[in-house]
């Protein structure tokens, strides 16, 4: 199967060919019933740098959660890869499209996911 | 004491006088929208001489409390027909709160074709006949009052204003005296315009410390505000809004296919990686050979979101492209070259025009024929015709519900006449829910959060299967307190993850006034000011009937998602209850 990849600031490192400035837009050959993990692994992203991530428009990661590593791929599918730099502050994605299984991921991480970024509460607590 | 600045044009007159009691904490969006409601008469024509101008720093502002230089300005919106207030960050801020200037209240109307200067010192203040600066853009005449009064603060309007354009905004001069911070929307450059006030310039030099109360408390509010600023991914130095700007959200909502594209036509343009903050951040490093990180707007910002663009020779095109700005002019009218969205900001921070208006407006020109989507020559073009004042310009000035109603365009995406920022409400509808209900009309800055067990609701808010009216409540009153406080709303970002980094707002305020506010005091605050805006509108002539977002979204599904807007108008209701309108 063949899936489209966008990968954006400091993930374009990864990309396999040049990329264009500020993002790397793929078209990548993974096997039949590849999932999340496997392109994150083949991409060698390490991580700690996934940050938010989307499927065909679905949020279905957010900074320090890996709540898609299991996702399995489909042909055709648009993925867009961001670092844990980027931000999506809740106001601006109150009810926006999210995959089940991120929902209840950051339902557990309390707060309801209204959090902004789990990955910044959990490394200022761990600093503490 | 703290002091109310009334200056009356028609009189020529200017006269300080003590803060009333009931506002003697009221500052920012709590002290210019209560005096609004009290002194403007809602039914009064915003250009005419009932309206009033009101200026006001934050609690805070002037203090060492990080990046809380806002300024807050107030008035009747010549866009919506109701209440305005919109903030700014501005060195012009810190130097008004320095002076013990609580507000600065403009009032009546000249009495020929006269244009002013008002001048703020230690000494006094001063209204100057000035008719060198008119129709000069906003660079020239910042220049200019530098040139004359030293080293102070710019607040003035463009041509736009003086044309009293109902996108005209009223530009503050940055920490490099660029002519590039806005208080946008509303249009309130007009309101200033048909005051004949040109510009106000303020010297804080010589003025005493903004007095503190309990000098401890206000300490310790100010440390944990600031480690919470300084801890999170997205506020801290290098973190996402100093690397990559505001438009940092340009790819995120492009992939969430919520990035408004073509006139709001579809959710996803094709181009907006070219035109992102991470393409601004690689576009700016070859072209300098080095990283450039961004800068602060106003004294004391350690944010410091606000970037620069810098043309091919590595000369300054323009500060700041924010995320609304790039869109507006960028893939709302897809055009997909930072460039030209560039010279495009450049013109409207010249011109003094609110940036989501403009770009907005120009969409929905090219939607109704008057140049093809994508015209970049054109697009610059037009926007040169509103800053010379020509019919069309006049039409495009006036701002997308005009341009809409004038080319025949049902796809106006505005609520209460203000033109919509850049998430779509069909797909994040969320922010669907705060456009519709904020006094202000369509505005992404009106629902900030804060931390829900702050909010008393723990337990209860669930983001996915949420009672949106009781949020989206909660957003706006927790928003009218942080305009009040006169921080940056950014620090929303930190203090919604670390609760303690709100108890730091909270702490300052206490620690400068003296009070024993708690955060339900806060929330009572907020929920106040909400409750005298709602009622200036409602007094002004608005129905829940203007609660809506505009049919067009109801029944056109947004590509990639197929979305439309299905939120009801009962929930929408249910956000103020039976309260006013």
């Amino acid at each position: 199967m063949t899936v489209e990849v966008w990968l954006y600031g400091p993930l374009t490192r990864y990309a396999p060919a040049p990329s264009k400035p500020g993002y790397a837009q793929l078209h990548l050959s993974l096997p039949d019933g590849s999932a999340m993990q496997d392109l994150i692994r083949h991409l060698g992203i390490p991580q700690k740098e996934k940050g938010i991530t989307f499927v065909n428009g679905d949020l279905t990661d957010m900074p320090g959660l890996q709540a898609d590593s299991d996702r399995v791929l489909h042909d055709g599918d648009r993925i867009g890869l961001m670092h844990t730099r980027s931000m999506w502050p809740f106001q601006y994605r109150f009810l926006a499209k999210t995959s089940p299984q991120l929902e209840k991921k950051m339902k557990r991480g309390g707060g309801g996911g209204v959090f902004h970024s789990s990955h910044g509460r959990s490394s200022t607590r761990e600093g503490r | 004491m703290a002091k109310i600045l009334r200056v009356d044009i028609g009189t020529e007159s200017v006269a300080f006088e003590e803060v009333p009691d009931k506002y003697k904490f009221a500052r920012g969006r709590w002290l210019t929208s209560s005096l609004v409601a009290d002194e403007v008469d809602p039914t009064c024509h915003p250009l005419g001489p009932g309206n009033k101008l009101v200026f006001s720093p934050g609690i805070v502002t002037g203090t060492t409390a990080p990046t809380s230089a806002r300024i807050s300005v107030g008035g009747k919106s010549p866009l919506t027909g109701g209440i305005k207030e919109s903030n700014a960050g501005a060195k012009f801020a810190t130097m008004q709160a320095r002076l013990g200037i609580a507000a600065i209240i403009v009032q009546g109307q000249p009495k020929d074709s006269k244009q002013y200067v008002l001048a703020v010192d230690k000494n006094g203040a001063r209204l100057v006949a000035e008719d060198g600066l008119r129709g000069l853009g906003t660079y020239a005449t910042t220049d200019a009052l530098i040139a004359k009064y030293g080293k102070v603060g710019v607040c003035c309007i463009g041509p736009a204003g003086e044309m009293r354009m109902a996108m005209a905004g009223i530009c503050f001069n940055d920490l490099e005296d660029r002519a590039s911070r806005f208080s946008g929307r509303g249009g309130l450059g007009a309101v200033m315009g048909a005051k004949g006030l040109k510009a106000i310039v303020v010297n804080s030099r010589g003025a005493p410390a903004v007095p503190i109360v309990d000098k401890e408390l206000f300490e310790a509010g100010r440390a944990k505000l600031t480690k919470a600023i300084r801890s999170h991914d997205i506020t801290k130095p290098k973190g996402g809004l100093n690397t990559y700007g505001t438009a940092v959200l340009l790819n995120i909502l492009n992939e969430a296919g919520a990035l408004p594209t073509r006139n709001f036509s579809r959710g996803r343009f094709e181009k907006a990686a070219d035109v992102a903050g991470e393409a601004i951040f690689e576009g700016n490093k070859a072209r300098l050979g080095k990283e450039v990180y961004n800068h602060a707007c106003s004294p004391g910002c350690i944010i410091q979101c606000s970037n620069t663009w810098y043309a091919p020779d590595g000369s300054e095109m323009v500060s700041c492209i924010e995320y609304e700005t790039v869109w507006a002019l960028g893939p709302d009218c897809e055009i997909g070259d930072l460039d030209v969205i560039g010279r495009l900001t450049w013109l409207c921070n010249d011109i003094g025009l609110d940036t989501i208006e403009a770009g907005g407006t120009l969409a929905v020109a090219m939607e109704g024929g008057v140049i093809p989507f994508g015209d970049k020559k054109g697009a610059v073009k037009l926007m040169e015709e509103v800053g010379k004042g020509t019919p069309l310009g006049h039409i495009i000035g006036a701002g997308a519900a005009v341009t809409g109603r004038v080319f025949g365009v049902v796809r106006v995406p505005t609520v209460k006449g203000q033109h919509m920022p850049a998430y779509e409400p069909r797909v994040v509808k969320g922010i669907g829910v705060t456009y519709a209900t904020t006094p202000m009309g369509a505005d992404h800055t009106a629902g900030y959060t804060i931390a829900p067990e702050i909010l008393g609701v723990s337990g209860k808010v669930d983001s996915f299967d949420v009672n949106k009216a009781e949020l989206s409540r909660n957003f706006q009153t927790t928003t009218a307190f942080i305009d009040s406080s006169g921080h940056c709303l950014f620090i929303a970002f930190p203090i919604l993850d670390f609760p303690e980094g709100f108890q730091g707002v909270i702490d300052e305020c206490n620690g400068l006034l003296g009070t024993r506010w708690t955060a339900e005091d806060i929330g009572r605050i907020g929920a106040d000011i909400l409750a005298r805006e709602r009622a200036f509108n409602k007094t002004a002539g608005f129905t829940n009937a203007d609660d809506r977002l505009p049919e067009f979204m109801k029944y056109e599904p947004l590509p990639p998602h197929n979305e439309v807007w299905n939120v009801s108008d009962a929930e929408l209701d249910a956000v103020h209850g039976d309260a006013a309108s």
